[in-house]
């Protein structure tokens, strides 16, 4: 049995005077995939947010209920007071649905996050680089244009540089908002590998409208309707 | 129907568009016919010769004659009024962008759009005014380059502001979703993402204060400059300045020399602007490469 790093207890949340989110109770394991699913406009984007308070950022939302997460060996709940969102958002990385990458250079694009989280020592910046690019397939691609503009890449590229870019700060939880969903079949493979072969350093928890991909790379199936939970399996 | 109104609208968008073009060619044009036979170091410096112009420019030596002591005089306006705006303008339009909201940005947004619609020349009488409440407590203090400075400041301060505030808020929200989720501080956010990418529009805020502050002639005008003080050694001296020897020469000509005088005086003054847009343009660009896409390998 592998320790729960996510506990979602009775997580609600509301959007003004509409709730988005019902009383969802849900773990997730340790270095494992977790696939988020359901219909459209479910809710299953808006648990994501609310795993890393991104939530907050958007005016006149509620949340109520308790999302606990085991950070630097602590289990934090994360609504409680006093809780920092910019450390929070380091610990918990997140990857969008359409590929976003900062209109910068490849290389900023992924020394920003270390800037901001005060590591500022070049040679340290560039390691990272150096290994998140490799760990995303996609060092040998842009070793030599990293002061390129990162939206000339391919959008496959362009997403596998935003998971390097989430992965920098080495994150212990990973949150992938269908990742693949605005891909050809050439990138969502790449993208699968490199899912696959992330959750041997962190927990994955991704939303996917693809139910052939979450057969292929997901240990947990969870599943929402009109903002409940319906259904919970693990795989294996 | 709809392919007449299509083409209407398309030519009277270019018609305009061709007229204002027209205007602009017609105003150098004339400015050039008027005044280009005059250009020179005469201009400029009087009747030096070359080895006291350089004595001159170096600051060894003091001239009277000539544009030289306007343009130093228009120069430093415009050096004084931006280094003023500048932290100011930022400042408030990145508040009234990132953190003001319901009533305290619409006041603030009412406020500075009254600010933007003053006359000049109610900004020279209240630099004027300023002047002489100050002179109580500090007899020295008399209409001078300062004052003229600040109230020039003053006068470029709600475009500063406005297009600071534009150029942020026409950035997409997806900018600071995205950075909030990298970890970032809302300070971070603003300084590391935002202001980067806000760079172009702010610029264009700074190339419009730059010709507001080089051409205003009403603010001067009560606040300190004269027709012939030369080169000012403090911010406390009475100064000269493009704008002001254009608008004295035009209304005091005794004959045709001291007009074309006059055109040649607007020339230099159209191409130190277009010297000053240049090096904003430059700085700009420099900075967009250094700031989004250069990086020293460690």
């Amino acid at each position: 049995m592998q320790e729960k790093i996510i506990e979602i207890e009775k997580l609600s949340f509301y959007y003004e005077e509409s709730r988005v989110l019902n009383q969802i109770s849900a773990s997730f394991s340790r270095n494992s995939i977790a696939a988020v699913i359901g219909a459209s406009g479910s809710g299953k984007s808006t648990l994501l947010t609310t795993i890393n308070r991104l939530c907050d950022e958007v005016a006149g939302t509620r949340v109520t209920g308790r999302v606990k997460i085991m950070l630097d060996r602590q289990k934090i709940d994360i609504y409680q007071p006093g809780i920092s969102l910019p450390w929070l958002r380091r610990k918990v990385g997140m990857v969008f649905q359409i590929p976003n990458p900062l209109p910068m250079s490849i290389y900023k694009n992924l020394t920003l996050p270390l800037k901001m989280a005060g590591i500022k020592n070049r040679g340290l910046q560039h390691d990272r680089v150096e290994r998140v690019l490799k760990d995303t397939f996609l060092w040998a691609e842009v070793k030599d244009r990293l002061r390129e503009d990162a939206r000339t890449l391919s959008g496959g590229q362009q997403q596998r540089l935003c998971i390097a870019r989430a992965l920098i700060l080495e994150p212990e939880v990973l949150l992938l908002d269908e990742p693949t969903s605005s891909l050809d079949e050439c990138a969502v493979a790449e993208i699968e590998n490199l899912l696959l072969s992330l959750k041997e350093s962190c927990t994955l928890l991704m939303v996917s409208h693809d139910l052939a991909q979450v057969e292929r790379v997901a240990d947990t199936v969870v599943e929402i309707a009109d903002g409940a939970l319906v259904g919970s399996k693990d795989k294996v | 129907m709809t392919r007449f109104y299509n083409f209407m609208l398309y030519l009277f968008s270019g018609l305009c568009g061709l007229l204002l073009v027209g205007s602009a060619f017609t105003l150098v044009g004339f400015l050039l016919w008027q005044g280009a036979s005059i250009m020179g170091l005469k201009l400029i410096f009087g009747t030096l010769d070359m080895s006291e112009i350089i004595d001159v420019i170096f600051w060894q030596r003091i001239v009277i004659d000539g544009l030289w002591p306007a343009m130093v005089g228009t120069f430093f306006l415009v050096f004084m009024a931006l280094s003023t705006a500048l932290p100011l303008g930022l400042g408030a339009g990145i508040y009234l962008a990132e953190y003001a909201g319901g009533r305290t940005k619409t006041f603030f947004s009412i406020v500075f759009d009254l600010l933007a619609g003053v006359p000049s020349i109610v900004i020279g009488l209240f630099g004027f005014s300023l002047t002489l409440y100050l002179h109580r407590y500090f007899p020295g203090l008399r209409p001078c380059l300062l004052i003229s400075g600040l109230a020039l400041a003053l006068l470029i301060l709600p475009y500063l502001v406005r297009t600071t505030q534009t150029a942020l808020e026409e950035l997409p929200d997806s900018l600071r979703l995205t950075a909030a989720a990298l970890g970032a501080e809302k300070s971070a956010v603003i300084i590391s993402v935002l202001l980067p990418q806000a760079l172009p529009g702010i610029f264009s805020g700074i190339v419009l204060a730059i010709g507001r502050a080089a051409e205003d002639t009403a603010v001067i005008m009560l606040t300190g400059v004269v027709a012939s003080a030369g080169i000012p050694r403090s911010l406390f001296d009475n100064y000269e300045a493009l704008p002001f020897y254009i608008y004295y020469t035009a209304s005091q000509f005794s004959d045709q020399y001291e007009l074309q005088q006059g055109f040649g005086a607007a020339l230099v003054l159209l191409v130190i602007c277009i010297l000053l847009f240049t090096g904003a343009g430059l700085i700009r660009k420099k900075a967009t490469l250094r700031l989004l896409y250069q990086h020293r390998h460690p």
